[in-house]
């Protein structure tokens, strides 16, 4: 065997487990519903074609468009909440603000371990009008039939599922960051210290820059898991109250699984991924827009 | 050019790719006969397993099955809440249907039952119609079809009253929807919820209230023509009946944050007599039993719903269904069949539903009331001979029909939508999907 | 400057606490509820518990079947994820040094996997394995939880060992030594830290995985952990006491496990993240 044969043998071997599994297991079913997302299927018999009609009615669904308006906000507090507070209290943990740093990165990073299925539980029972909360004010102001409004809001609705989300994923980024953090040469900071520069200075000129490469990856990762959104928002509330914490996923189960549209709810899942391919091209421009900046 | 004949022989092969999989033949039925003459037979049954009430009583029966029957061993998976469902869909596409399955009257499992994969039941019931109700031997099918042998009847609608607390108020039971209202006020004062029910799940308001006042507002002769397409689900009977459910809402009269609530709370706020009416169906005197005390149970009453404005379907009647029973596989011999309808009838017969109906249940099949049985239980069955019926909507009307209904009555509540939207895209679902 | 300092560190102070607070509150409620009968917790979720009610935990752990469970996640997250891990370095390891223009696309290919969400394949992926006679094996959670972990270990295998340098591989392939020794002799020791990141990170997903066990299994001997803990959560019954047990018992193991391996999830993180 020459060498190049046996470079190149040894590289399919590497890849070809992997990819095997990959085909069978993801490529051949989404391919599945690639072709099932043009018709119209209700689990037997032959699917009927339709063309583009699925999509053309997906986008004009009021309750799909407010599920994307609540995916579009879980990205955003996952790219301007989860990954700016990460990154602080990144910063803060490697600067050593506070003493005993270690227990802190411990309890920001313990949400992660947790299922998703036991925290909805958990801090259903802590939102809900049995709840924790509702409990506390009903005491407080002796009021009987206190319930927070917040949840029959519909355009407020999402938020305590955005709270849990960024007490949920902060963690994951803040040791991302810290791990980073810990690459930058000691003497960098030591010498702007010494020339009288600020924290904050600090922050903006030498560390910053510095972690750009780091943070544009996090955020592919913030992205595409933001539009997967599913377990936590099906635990805590499925949806509900009147589809106001609906989000994508979530809707393309219903359709899917409670109405037996196969074709409707492939097509949901095509546009999931060709909205996250969409965020990620545009935020990569944008990260190689800022990387040249600071060149 | 080339590249675009090749883009488009991809796209027609991916068109075709569904198809392929799909022709590939189905399953033989998996029962299995030993050679000591022992046949094995899969059943898929909904069953929380963690439920300290039902899940030992199905055992119970089970066990005695299994006893008198030595030679049928049976092979149980269990499911429930939406993953019952969305397992037995899955099941069912890919044809890998147990031997037993658990299947509803109504459309809820219609996508099994009119393909054709399960079979008709009148042949092994013959001669025994008349031991059932009535309710329970409507035909399933478009033939007339039996597919499943009704285990209970469901009755949705049921007001629990907690007599007591309507006493110390100094409050009798409301004759009419406006005695009612006027009761709020006072029960609400002493810190007391009027009428609990936690509709976080969305099917409680449209299961247990809003097809009992579609009776009351329309009448059935009104609701078996809007079925058929004679008549409209925005008629202004629909939209009558929706207003009492918003007025209900405005006026605080359900539990608070009912759309927070996750199912369960209703009964939970009964039990401790936070509540002085409860709206829910029969199965929950099934928890009622195991849950109220002794005491509790000598002033806790079943009761209907007052008469409403312009009521021009009965008075007192209430919504209710031939309850879920099991069917089986169309694939199975003849002597597998045999096998499976010794379940069938063993379970929805005499000698399950006597079983049952000391756990609380209401048998569809005609007994006797037990002297043995619990208060509730007496009270369950006088109530269910006493009182005309309707229907219940999640069972005459499609899943989509339905669970956008479910919805919209949520939207209603919060003040997303009135009544009047409520019934017209009722309307057009049903029109769309149920009747083409 | 001493000012800015002190702003800086009461601002950390006051985060860093809001955020342990709000980790250790509802467990900690959680965890006493659980030692809690139902009726207590209804009439008043906020009280501790008056005596320590244990029953909780023994009719979850039997009533849930949890046992059997426990054991079955167990086997399903090591056995998955050491497959995983392995099939993910190779790859990892092929996809940066080998420099085939095949790699870019495999890559790309793999990045887009990230985005698939496991409801869009589960009937297909149920068909197949029927037609295949892997539904309801353990072979049959198996295979899709690899499948499932791959693109997110590759994505970190292949970042991390980009960095490890050319010039490790190259001096050993002059020494005659070929690929698959240099990836089992060089690439596998250098990547330990990144190794027990995705041996962590994997292990944590596959025993929090909940639908495809649901879905793609049926008997009890086979199913895991959280198909168990979600029985208690919904449907009619409604016992909270029951609940917060199930809770705990899912919970308690992975903490444990997150504070044993602790350190090595912040160093493989550190490893993980290299870019370049």
């Amino acid at each position: 065997m020459t060498f190049s044969q046996q470079k190149r043998a040894s590289y399919w071997l590497l890849l070809s487990p992997g990819l095997l599994l990959f085909s069978a297991v993801i490529v051949f079913p989404v391919v599945f519903s690639f072709s099932l997302s043009f018709t119209t299927w209700s689990g037997y018999g032959f699917p009927k074609f339709m063309g583009f009609a699925n999509y053309t009615k997906i986008l004009a669904d009021p309750i799909f468009q407010h599920s994307l308006r609540n995916n579009l906000l879980i990205v955003a507090i996952s790219v301007f909440g989860q990954i700016p507070l990460g990154f602080l209290l990144a910063f803060m943990l490697h600067r050593r603000m506070v003493k005993g740093g270690e227990f802190y990165q411990t309890m920001i990073f313990l949400p992660i371990t947790i299922s998703p299925v036991v925290v909805a539980l958990l801090w259903n029972q802590i939102f809900s009008a049995s709840g924790l909360i509702t409990a506390i004010v009903r005491r407080i102001y002796d009021d009987p039939r206190y319930v927070m409004t917040i949840f029959e809001n519909r355009n407020l609705a999402i938020l305590p599922i955005l709270f849990v989300l960024l007490w949920m994923h902060t963690g994951t980024y803040m040791i991302i960051y810290l791990a980073n953090l810990q690459k930058i040469t000691p003497s960098v900071l030591e010498a702007a210290q010494i020339d009288g520069a600020s924290e904050s200075q600090m922050l903006g000129r030498i560390i910053l820059p510095s972690m750009i490469g780091t943070i544009a990856t996090t955020a592919i990762l913030a992205i595409s898991g933001s539009l997967k959104a599913f377990d936590l928002i099906f635990a805590m509330t499925g949806g509900g109250p009147a589809h106001f914490t609906e989000v994508i996923a979530l809707y393309m189960y219903t359709n899917t699984f409670k109405y037996y549209k196969y074709g409707y709810g492939s097509a949901v899942s095509i546009l999931i991924v060709l909205l996250a391919v969409g965020l990620i091209l545009i935020l990569q421009t944008i990260s190689r827009r800022i990387e040249r900046n600071y060149e | 050019m080339r590249t675009k004949q090749l883009l488009l022989t991809v796209f027609v092969s991916l068109l075709l790719f569904p198809s392929l999989v799909f022709s590939a033949g189905t399953k033989e039925s998996a029962a299995k006969t030993t050679d000591d003459g022992v046949i094995t037979l899969s059943v898929y049954h909904y069953l929380d397993q963690t439920d300290k009430t039902t899940a030992p009583n199905f055992a119970y029966l089970v066990e005695e099955f299994e006893r008198k029957n030595p030679n049928i061993k049976l092979q149980f998976e269990y499911g429930y809440g939406e993953s019952f469902h969305d397992k037995l869909q899955t099941l069912a596409v890919s044809g890998q249907l147990p031997d037993i399955i658990l299947l509803y009257p109504g459309k809820r499992t219609s996508q099994v039952t009119s393909a054709g994969l399960v079979k008709d039941l009148r042949p092994y019931l013959q001669g025994h119609e008349n031991e059932f109700a009535d309710m329970a031997m409507q035909a399933q099918g478009e033939k007339g079809e039996i597919w499943e042998l009704p285990e209970d009847i469901s009755i949705t609608s049921i007001m629990f009253t907690n007599n007591r607390l309507l006493k110390e108020l100094g409050l009798s039971l409301p004759k009419t929807y406006a005695e009612l209202l006027a009761q709020g006020p006072i029960i609400r004062k002493a810190g007391l919820i009027p009428l609990s029910i936690a509709n976080k799940d969305a099917w409680p308001m449209q299961s247990c209230v809003a097809g009992m006042l579609l009776e009351r507002t329309g009448g059935m002769e009104w609701f078996d023509k809007a079925i058929a397409g004679d008549a409209r689900f925005d008629d202004q009977v629909v939209v009558d009946a929706m207003e009492i459910i918003k007025e209900l809402t405005d006026k605080e009269m359900f539990s608070p944050g009912t759309n927070q609530l996750a199912y369960g709370q209703g009964l939970d706020d009964f039990v401790n007599e936070r509540a002085v009416y409860f709206i829910d169906g029969g199965w929950t005197v099934n928890n009622m039993v195991g849950e109220l005390t002794d005491e509790q149970k000598t002033y806790m009453s079943l009761e209907s719903f007052p008469d409403v404005p312009n009521q021009k379907g009965k008075s007192l009647s209430v919504s209710a269904t031939a309850g879920q029973g099991f069917g089986m596989n169309a694939k199975l011999s003849d002597k597998e069949s045999e096998a499976a309808w010794k379940w069938i009838w063993f379970y929805s017969g005499p000698e399950g539903s006597a079983i049952r109906q000391r756990f609380g249940r209401l048998p569809a099949y005609n007994l006797s009331e037990p002297s043995d049985a619990d208060p509730m239980i007496k009270k369950l069955i006088s109530f269910a001979g006493n009182v005309p019926m309707g229907y219940v909507m999640d069972s005459v009307l499609g899943a989509e029909p339905i669970g956008t209904f479910n919805i919209n009555l949520q939207n209603m509540m919060f003040g997303t939508m009135s009544p009047k939207q409520v019934a017209q895209e009722l309307e057009t679902m049903v029109e769309a999907i149920d009747r083409k | 400057m001493t000012r800015n300092v002190t702003i800086w560190k009461i601002l950390s102070y006051l985060i860093m606490i809001t955020f342990t607070l709000l980790t250790i509150l509802p467990l900690i409620w959680m965890f006493l509820n659980a030692l809690k009968p139902h009726a207590l917790i209804v009439r008043n979720p906020l009280m501790p518990p008056v005596s320590f009610y244990v029953l909780n935990f023994v009719r979850s752990w039997t009533q849930g079947h949890l046992g059997v469970y426990f054991s079955n996640s167990i086997f399903y997250s090591m056995v998955s994820t050491l497959i995983t891990v392995f099939i993910a370095m190779g790859s990892g390891y092929a996809l940066s040094k080998f420099s085939y223009r095949s790699s870019r696309v495999i890559y790309m290919f793999y990045t887009l996997g990230l985005l698939i969400t496991v409801h869009s394949v589960i009937v297909p992926l149920f068909i197949m394995e029927t037609k295949l006679g892997m539904a309801n094996t353990r072979l049959g959670v198996i295979i899709p939880y690899i499948a499932f972990g791959l693109p997110f270990q590759i994505f970190l295998a292949t970042t991390y060992i980009k960095g490890i340098p050319d010039a490790m591989q190259e001096s050993a392939i002059i020494d005659g030594a070929t690929f698959l020794q240099v990836f089992r002799k060089i690439i596998l020791p250098v990547a330990t830290p990144i190794i027990s990141t995705m041996f962590i990170y994997t292990f944590l997903g596959n025993w929090n995985e909940f639908i495809l066990v649901q879905t793609l299994t049926s008997d009890i001997s086979i199913r895991s952990l959280p198909v168990g803990i979600n029985s208690f959560a919904g449907g009619m019954s409604r016992d909270y006491g029951l609940q917060f047990a199930a809770l705990t018992i899912g919970t308690v193991p992975m903490v444990i496990f997150y504070l044993i391996f602790r350190d090595k999830i912040a160093q493989g993180f550190a490893a993980g993240a290299t870019k370049e």
